[in-house]
């Protein structure tokens, strides 16, 4: 029997101002029923264009050259009618971010009966209604949600809904692009443990893409790393995460690292284990939380924030966990005095925080923050220069601009920084973009940093460098951190203490390697649990 | 282990929706009767500071002693003092009366609902031409765009948006209906209706349909190009999204990509702007209605600006924008049905 897929030299170019760029090169690979196999590699590698050219999805400016055998078929040599026939009903695709790939003003019931009626023709409504009520139960999914619209559920739920949806006209290869980038930790097991049964239930193909090899790794028995175009590394799971071929594979393999590996501890992605950081000693409090609450409408409303005592200590990263919901930012929003308590206090260097619009001011020289999305923070129109500059003009001008500026382009690591100056943020990496941000709140001179999700926009090699860059700060400078964060990993690479948030109250605080090896609160643990791990077994081989 | 919810549960009952529509309804209408307060008291005291004495304004210059000023006065109320002038109006307006307009000696509001239904015939006619015109046109054009169509179409509409109303009406007027050189008048130049009419429903309503050409494409070619533009850039906007692509991956044909999916979504922005439209458009007709003599609320308005006619000009005023603010509410309750995201928040 023929494979469900199969790749024989393919190679996709895209038509950039009258020339041909290749973004997927020479691609061989084949896929039976009841395998799953697992594309790994960074943002711009051609996984997703390669995933795409399966279905023929690909815009109308690239050019699809080899063979794409689907279901012995090339889709190349296919008709439209034939095409659109083998599309969802041979393969179908989850897409990454569900929110946008559902039809916001269109009820999911409707749309997981779209494909039905395209495809099986004419069929009784009561039919059809009884068939997405049996998808919805597969993919845990209360019936009486058909009639809700996809703004009404959670990530969580409408990557299930998508889930529902490619299995509709029950195809024989699933393509999962992205299935749970933008997701919680936990929610992100949930999924992922949901398509691994449905997947092995059904006896279909499964072909994952993500940038994150611990997904992958936790859920195929195959991988694939993509690099530049080409496929660099083939081979079974184990054999690439035990003995990476290729040098890229092992860049993304740290990238990810496992919780409780000495390897990774002060470690980040492709640097050496600081000595200097496991030895430093924190100093005393400077910035400390002290039974503070947050209530959000009256009475009855949402309590973000209930009865939290935190302290950030001088020369110190304090990583605070807890999946979305848990109050984590509205914390930050407290601590940063962009959000004024219910109740309790907030002290800074032992002084309460001041209320007048000066004190606060003030205030938040001593305190920066530092975004998830560099692209969003920094304005376009604004050179590299006037990003960095713009919170010193803020905080009265100084007379040493030039070299306040130059100081801290190179304390964020972007050297030579005069280079720099004149560059506008979209002639920048995602990377430098990021120390461009941190290098606006370093040019301050803050004790304190807080950072909110910094890595989780940017591509696996470039996350540990950023990271390096926080952890040099603390060790160099004694920069105090706060980093919120719902990834362990990221935790366990920098952080010295951790704080779990959960529901608005700090359930677990300590030492990392206290909290993230013997966890004490429930939460804690199923957080750990749900962290896909290298060393698990993938489904399939169970 | 403990219990990890995804998100709480967002399941309303039926009857706290309808409960929730029908508060969201009142509170609506209760808004627009805010406005309509207001609009009466602007409309009221805008008038009183316009120069010109209203009593001499009766008499159109015709010698007069002061006594028959006095009684003209007496008889209007303009010899009131201003606030027991506003209460009358008020009560009145209330009633439904506004008064009785100095030109021509009859209550104002039977002139404007004698000349509502011709101005709502040409106004109508021309928003529903203009609307279907301009996003038939517009999806067209983002569908293809940057092709011959895409391009030749935005740049006519834009044209034809920038030209003055009036000018464009009185070349129209020209050349089809008084007829350029040896060709002759194809349209009527003026009014709704022919004097020599042959008795009997289908030659009258013939006969008005032919008047109304003219008037109707002036319009037309002066309102279709927004529609046009902004269904184009909404559209184009929808374009990039991910949900069409999972239409596509579905196997859906490029025309149900576009009918089932993108184009309701491009929709919504059009919605608000064709409603605001339609309430505007009772004033917009003016300039079209004096050009073409066309018996409105428009050429109503610019005979009593004329007077100047204090009563008719405060009815036409109200009536004016009493349609704007209805107009959106009723966009606003029609979001409210299209938009299931605005109905949630």
């Amino acid at each position: 029997m023929s494979p469900i897929l199969r790749l024989r030299d393919t190679s996709v170019s895209y038509l950039r101002d009258g020339e041909l760029v290749p973004a997927v090169r020479g691609v061989n690979l084949s896929l039976d029923a009841g395998e799953t196999l697992g594309l790994a590699g960074e943002s711009g590698c051609g996984k997703t264009t390669l995933a795409m050219s399966v279905l023929h999805l690909l815009p109308r400016s690239a050019r699809l050259d080899g063979e794409v055998l689907l279901d012995g078929h090339d889709v190349r040599t296919l008709s439209w009618g034939e095409l659109r026939a083998a599309r969802w009903s041979s393969a179908s695709v989850v897409f990454q971010g569900a929110m946008h790939a559902l039809n916001p003003v269109r009820s999911i019931g409707a749309q997981i009966a779209e494909p039905m009626r395209l495809h099986e023709g004419k069929q009784s409504e009561s039919r059809l209604r009884e068939r997405i009520a049996e998808l919805l139960e597969q993919v845990e999914l209360p019936v009486r949600r058909v009639d809700a619209h996809p703004h009404e559920l959670s990530g969580g739920q409408r990557q299930r809904v998508m889930i529902a949806m490619a299995l509709a006209c029950g195809p024989r290869l699933l393509i999962a692009d992205e299935p749970t980038t933008a997701l919680d930790v936990v929610v992100q097991s949930q999924i992922l443990e949901l398509l691994g049964r449905l997947v092995s239930e059904r006896d279909i193909a499964l072909m994952m893409i993500s940038h994150d090899l611990s997904v992958l790794s936790s859920s195929c028995s195959e991988l694939a790393v993509m690099y530049q175009g080409e496929l660099v590394e083939q081979g079974p799971t184990d054999r690439v995460m035990a003995d990476p071929g290729h040098e890229h594979s092992r860049a993304l393999a740290a990238a990810f690292p496992t919780v409780g590996d000495s390897r990774f501890r002060f470690a980040p992605a492709g640097t050496r284990p600081s000595e200097e950081a496991s030895s430093a000693e924190p100093g005393s409090a400077l910035l400390a939380a002290r039974g503070v609450s947050v209530n959000f409408g009256s009475g009855d409303g949402i309590h973000a924030v209930r009865e939290v005592n935190l302290e950030v200590a001088d020369n110190e990263i304090l990583a605070l966990v807890g999946q979305s919901g848990s109050g984590k930012t509205t914390l930050a929003r407290t601590l940063l005095g962009l959000q004024r308590p219910s109740s309790g206090r907030v002290l800074f260097d032992g002084a309460e925080l001041a209320t007048s619009t000066r004190g606060l001011r003030r205030y938040r020289g001593q305190v920066q923050l530092v975004l998830q999305d560099p692209t969003g923070a920094l304005n376009p129109r604004h050179t590299v220069y006037e990003a960095v500059a713009e919170g010193l003009r803020i905080h009265g001008a100084t007379s040493d601009e030039r070299d306040r500026v130059t100081e801290a382009l190179e304390a964020a690591e972007l050297r030579p920084a005069e280079s720099f100056f004149a560059r506008f943020p979209h002639e920048l990496s995602g990377g430098q973009r990021q120390r461009v941000v941190i290098a606006g709140a370093l040019v301050l001179r803050p004790s304190v940093l807080v950072a909110d999700e910094p890595v989780a926009s940017l591509d696996a090699t470039v996350r540990g460098e950023i990271l390096a860059l926080l952890l040099r700060l603390r060790v160099e400078r004694g920069l105090s951190t706060l980093v919120i964060t719902h990834d362990l990993g990221l935790a366990w690479t920098i952080a010295d203490r951790v704080a779990v948030m959960y529901q608005g109250h700090i359930v677990e605080e300590g030492e990392v390697e206290q909290v993230l090896l013997n966890p004490a609160h429930d939460y804690t643990r199923t957080l750990l649990a749900a962290v896909p791990s290298l060393r698990e077994q993938p489904a399939t081989e169970r | 282990m403990t219990q990890v919810s995804e998100a709480p549960e967002r399941v309303r009952p039926r009857g706290e929706r309808s409960l929730r529509l029908a508060r969201l309804v009142g509170a609506k209408i209760g808004g627009g009767l805010v406005s309509l307060f207001l609009v009466a008291v602007l409309g009221f005291l805008l008038f009183r500071v316009l120069p010109g004495d209203p009593a001499r304004a009766m008499t159109r210059g015709a010698p007069v002693s002061a006594e028959q000023l006095a009684a003209l006065r007496h008889r209007f109320g303009l010899d009131q003092p201003l606030w027991k002038q506003f209460l009358d109006f008020l009560v009145n307006l209330l009633h439904g009366d506004l008064g009785v307009s100095y030109t021509y000696s009859r209550p104002v509001a039977e002139l404007i609902a004698e000349r509502f239904w011709p101005t709502v015939l040409l106004t109508g006619t021309s928003t529903v031409i203009a609307v279907l015109l301009g996003l038939w046109m517009g999806t067209r054009a983002a569908w293809r765009h940057g092709g011959t169509f895409d391009r030749l179409s935005s740049s006519v509409a834009l044209s034809l948006w920038s030209v003055p109303t009036f000018w464009l009406g009185l070349i129209l007027l020209m050349a089809l209906g008084v007829g350029v050189g040896p060709l002759p008048g194809l349209f009527p130049v003026s009014g709704m209706s022919a004097p020599d009419v042959p008795p009997g429903l289908l030659p009258r309503v013939l006969d008005t349909a032919h008047h109304l050409v003219l008037p109707c494409v002036t319009m037309v070619a002066v309102v279709y190009a927004q529609y046009l533009m902004v269904m184009r850039s909404s559209l184009l906007e929808e374009m990039g999204e991910d949900y069409l692509t999972t239409a596509r991956a579905k196997g859906l044909r490029e025309d149900l990509v576009r009918r089932r999916h993108a184009v309701p979504n491009a929709l919504l922005p059009t919605v608000t702007l064709i409603f605001l439209h339609l309430g505007l458009v009772v004033a917009g007709a003016i300039t079209v209605e004096t050009v073409f003599s066309w018996p409105g609320l428009g050429l109503l308005t610019y005979e009593a600006l004329r007077g100047p006619d204090l009563p008719l000009l405060q009815g036409t005023f109200i009536v004016l924008a009493g349609s704007v603010i209805v107009m959106n509410i009723l966009a606003d309750l029609l979001y409210h049905v299209l938009d299931p995201r605005v109905r949630g928040s």
